[in-house]
């Protein structure tokens, strides 16, 4: 594959964000973006837009009232749809824009406003993202799914609801350093435990946000990376995989098949391993995913996902620091955004421009996105020179 | 309450969004594989089978993705296995959401009911409603039978029961 570079990031305030519409999340992003970038926009020759969902923007073609708002047109721009992973998707698309030579810079946006429809609505079109006719109508929603590989995991190896509850603390202790964070917060682990419970065994602190917000980056072929950048920070690997649409057709409830695949290729392509990566984030939308994920991406072995973080070992200082950034627990979870997000942690990270939360000397990164319960998978792994 | 949702919600015409299909609480109004309806009110779990390859499919499919072809057989299976996880949601989506009460100073008490996974054959499992058991009570690996139901409101659904 040609080489491609994060060049340029922007990210908006997450949060409620009552005060902006979807247009305006995005147009903040962007023009972040290319301030960072330190181009206009006219150098910019395509254009991806990853936003999930028309029932959230309750509007068809939400990506053009994008493009139109930023004033892209003619230029070419796609929409990328992948639920929760619909981030990492767009990045990915940008990516093969630029491997392809379709053009050699290329901005990738994502946006979601969650906040418009009431939350039992909300709730509704999240639970969809299984399967509409078999699942659904047990009354299915997404803290559901994740609360029954919850169930599965604690019978399996023994992970404990105080070591989901140590997620949640580290994930709003890092949330609480960042600006752009919904909760800057931080919390004790008896009010994880003992907040209400969203899907049993699963709390309140044990699930991410609904949140409005938008992110972008800027990437470019080596050429125009090294032109435009000092700090260009390489994509070295991309892995996308998919897994059944009903969690009752897996063969395990308590590992994400699509996670393992996607990461076998992006580390493969990297030419690197597990125990190479200095700083991660990684699909936390609820705490036991985190966990998971921990296992699916090999920084533990399987079953000791619950160990690793009670041995504090992803806190910065720890063997792998994940969701630095705050995670999706308490940085938030807008969830066409949040691929792009991660992106733009890690690219920080790796350039060291992460302040409090830097992790000294990282120099290569993996962001790890779970489209719904695994339906799709994208891990990408970056590197600086 | 439908006046709410139709002010939010601008995709009900079609299938698949509103539970209005026929006769079952399962989210089937337009599908090949209705007969499944019929069967379960007749107390009879039904998957399909491949004709060619032989892959058993619950909840049943109308074609195979093993083969790419679509002559398939119906087949009943056991309704009874091993539970492999299960859940009880407290904050429910729009078509399960409790109302605000009309009725001044009145309150509603909302206690929802588990559901879970009960695997009858390798690659098959049953998802149903558990009624019955205290969800503290509930454990991985407990041994139960799948079986149908009718609501109060005339329509079908399916329960799992420690056996």
């Amino acid at each position: 594959m040609k080489k491609v570079a994060v060049v340029g990031i922007g990210h908006g305030k997450f949060g409620v964000r009552s005060d902006a519409s979807l247009r305006e999340l995005a147009f903040e992003a962007v023009k972040a973006c290319l301030d960072d970038a330190g181009i206009p926009l006219k150098e910019v020759e395509s254009m991806v837009t990853g936003v999930a969902g028309d029932e959230f923007a309750l509007a068809l073609q939400p990506s053009a009232q994008v493009h139109d708002y930023i004033g892209f047109h003619p230029k070419p721009n796609f929409r990328v749809e992948g639920a929760c992973a619909t981030g990492s998707m767009a990045l990915r698309t940008g990516i093969m824009n630029v491997a392809s030579g379709f053009a050699d810079v290329v901005l990738v946006v994502g946006v979601e406003k969650m906040t418009e429809v009431p939350t039992s609505i909300a709730t509704e079109i999240m639970g969809k993202a299984g399967d509409s006719i078999w699942e659904y109508p047990f009354g299915t929603t997404f803290p559901g799914y994740y609360a029954m590989i919850a169930n599965a995991h604690m019978a399996k190896y023994g992970t404990t609801e105080e070591q989901l509850a140590m997620v949640s603390v580290k994930n709003h202790y890092y949330g609480s350093l960042n600006p752009y964070a919904q909760m800057q917060k931080a919390i004790d682990l008896q009010k994880a435990l003992t907040s209400f419970t969203i899907a049993y065994p699963l709390k309140l602190y044990d699930c991410s946000l609904i949140t409005d917000g938008a992110a972008a980056v800027i990437i470019a072929s080596e050429e125009r990376a090294k032109a435009i950048s000092k700090k260009p920070v390489w994509i070295v690997g991309s892995g996308l995989a998919t897994d059944t649409l009903r969690l009752a057709d897996r063969e395990s409830l308590t590992s994400i098949l699509a996670s393992r695949e996607a990461a076998k290729t992006a580390y493969k392509m990297a030419g690197v391993g597990p125990a190479d990566i200095d700083v991660a984030t990684v699909h936390d939308c609820f705490t036991i995913a985190e966990i998971v994920a921990y296992e699916d991406l090999g920084f533990c072995e399987k079953g000791e996902g619950g160990k690793l973080i009670e041995a504090k070992e992803t806190y910065v200082g720890g063997r792998i620091p994940v969701n630095v950034d705050g995670g999706l627990k308490s940085k938030g979870h807008p969830i066409g955004a949040t691929g792009v997000s991660m992106a733009i942690e890690i690219t920080k990270q790796l350039r060291g421009e992460a302040d409090q939360r830097q992790v000294k000397n990282a120099e290569i990164g993996l962001a790890h996105n779970v489209g719904g319960t695994g339906q799709v998978v994208a891990v990408h792994i970056f590197r600086r020179e | 309450m439908s006046g709410e949702r139709d002010r939010w919600w601008p995709f009900t015409s079609s299938g698949g969004s509103r539970m209005e299909f026929k006769n079952f609480s399962l989210n089937i109004s337009q599908t090949k594989v209705n007969r499944f309806v019929d069967e379960l009110a007749a107390g009879r779990f039904m998957a399909t089978v491949c004709k060619k390859c032989g892959k058993q499919y619950y909840p049943p499919l109308a074609d195979c993705s093993n083969c790419m072809q679509s002559d398939m057989e119906w087949k009943q299976i056991s309704n009874e296995g091993t539970l492999v996880t299960f859940t009880k949601i407290h904050v429910p989506p729009d078509h399960f959401a409790v109302r605000q009460p009309l009725m001044p100073f009145s309150s509603i008490q909302f206690e929802p009911c588990p559901f879970g996974l009960l695997q009858v054959e390798a690659g098959l499992k049953i998802m149903g409603w558990i009624p019955k058991v205290d969800v503290k009570k509930i454990k991985v690996g407990m041994r139960m039978k799948a079986s149908a139901q009718i609501l109060a409101d005339g329509k079908i659904t399916i329960v799992l029961e420690p056996i």
